[in-house]
């Protein structure tokens, strides 16, 4: 499973929703309403999958799937 | 004159059913819905019985996404309100969400979601704690729930006062009604006890029937042998509005919420008194804002607390106050058959006496079979009786002597 892939179940399973419904130009609050509380689980499951520290104000509901798997490929390799 | 609150939707999630009807038809029965705790280990609690919903999921109109952000309590509020809504036909789209209101009742918060995710808290550090905890846990989290779900913005209020606590947010709903600030209100309680901590806690205060080895036979107010009641979980909620907006809708209306009496023992933080005087005056005040005398009164929906000192003293206050009238008022805690939902109870005691209204049949309080003594009165016990009901008071009594009483009427 690639990177956008893996992000992109990780996010549609956390969220409770269909990975169908997570479109990878679309932000987040656009797509499914994510709220704010909704964007701290996000950002520390993904922390925590991938291994790195990603603190909210890093991705927020603004930023699209591409947009936050860009932030954490550069976190990781950074 | 003050206009009379009408009360057009009931919502019941309970152990005795999850909506009115079911809830109805296993009441009359007279069955117990009393069982074992098996949800967690509870083996070595003093009290490991009760009264508990084991079917949300399967009447809940909720998405997982989100349940998972809250407690079962207000899981439960949102499917009782939901019934309600559908029972009263309001058509939330053609109405003033701006008055539109929520009243809970609620004793203990919930605890389900508080102690897994402190647990996690504890075990993990902070990225262990679910960032839903602040807004799932606090008394008040069902009214936001349910706000929040439908998008109401009216004035609305949650209630903490222990086993009253929804008989006040009853009467709260009623009167920012009958003052014209909201036109809609749904009211109500909802408890969660039912989980390691908080039936703890339940037992800590020391009221529960212990007889853990025949749950169906537990809760049995006014008998010789009770000792204690059971605790139970659900919610109770009903839609209300003025008389004249309902008459203009032509919707069915149920019953009217007329009028209230409050006291407080002021004598301790969770004994009552024992002089009955505090309890019998609210028993008074509620007459006069009833606008009743004691002969208007067909049937008394009892607390029935089945300890000793709640049984005595709520018989004798009765029995002090409508002396020779009591013979002719039919009276039951049909509460005996499901268990006690503290913040949440009064809400479907109210439910359960406008349901008996409309069948012309008195709920008994099961379990009965040796009278005390010392409390003197008719509880109608083990078998539902045919009874006219037009008006009833419902007792509904908290810790340190909390004493509401509400008057419906048909």
């Amino acid at each position: 499973m690639s990177m956008k892939e893996e992000i992109i179940d990780l996010i549609a399973k956390t969220l409770d929703v269909g990975s169908d419904e997570i479109k990878e130009g679309v932000s987040l609050y656009d797509g499914v309403g994510v709220d704010s509380t909704e964007m701290v689980e996000l950002s520390i499951a993904i922390g925590k999958h991938i291994g790195i520290t990603l603190s909210p104000g890093e991705v927020t509901n603004k930023n699209t799937p591409n947009e936050i798997i860009e932030i954490v490929e550069k976190k990781k390799n950074g | 004159m003050k206009e009379r609150i009408a009360i057009t939707g009931m919502g019941v999630v309970s152990p005795a059913g999850l909506k009115k009807e079911t809830f109805w038809a296993n009441l009359k029965s007279g069955r117990s819905f009393v069982d074992e705790v098996t949800r967690f280990d509870a083996t070595l609690y003093p009290s490991r019985i009760a009264g508990q919903v084991h079917q949300l999921d399967a009447y809940s109109h909720l998405s997982g996404r989100l349940v998972k952000k809250i407690d079962v309590f207000s899981h439960m509020a949102l499917v009782a309100c939901q019934q309600a809504i559908s029972d009263a036909e309001i058509k939330l789209d053609s109405i003033d969400k701006n008055r539109a209101g929520v009243f809970m009742g609620n004793a203990l918060g919930g605890w389900l979601f508080a102690e897994t995710e402190l647990r996690d808290l504890y075990l993990e550090g902070r990225e262990g704690i679910s960032p839903y905890m602040a807004s799932a846990w606090f008394p008040a989290a069902p009214q936001g729930q349910v706000t929040i779900y439908y998008g109401l913005k009216g004035y609305s209020k949650t209630v903490v006062s222990d086993r009253a606590s929804s008989a006040l947010a009853l009467w709260y709903g009623a009167k920012v009604l009958q003052d014209g600030h909201n036109d809609y209100c749904l009211a109500g309680g909802m408890e969660a006890p039912v989980t390691p901590y908080a039936l703890l806690s339940a037992n800590t205060q020391g009221d529960l029937s212990k007889n853990n080895l025949t749950p169906s036979k537990a809760y049995r107010p006014y008998d010789l042998y009770r000792d204690g009641f059971v605790i139970g979980e659900g919610s109770g909620i009903v839609a209300m509005e003025r008389e004249s907006d309902a008459r203009k809708r032509g919707v069915e209306i149920s019953g009217f919420l007329k009028g209230i009496g409050f006291s407080c023992d002021g004598q301790h933080y969770a004994k009552p008194s024992m002089n009955t005087e505090s309890l019998e005056y609210a028993i008074k005040e509620c007459l006069k804002d009833c606008a009743w005398s004691k002969d208007d009164v067909d049937y008394i929906c009892l607390d029935g607390e089945a300890t000793e000192t709640g049984d005595i003293l709520e018989a004798q206050a009765l029995n002090n106050f409508f002396g020779m009238s009591l013979k002719n008022i039919a009276m039951s805690a049909p509460k005996s058959m499901f268990g006690n939902l503290l913040g949440a109870q009064t809400a479907l005691d109210v439910i359960a006496t406008l349901l008996s209204m409309k069948n012309n049949l008195v709920l008994p309080t099961i379990n009965f079979d040796e009278r005390d003594p010392r409390c003197q009165i008719d509880c109608t016990p083990n078998k539902a009786q045919q009874k006219e009901i037009n008006r009833a008071l419902i007792m509904a009594r908290g810790r340190g002597g909390i004493n509401i009483i509400l008057g419906i009427e048909k």
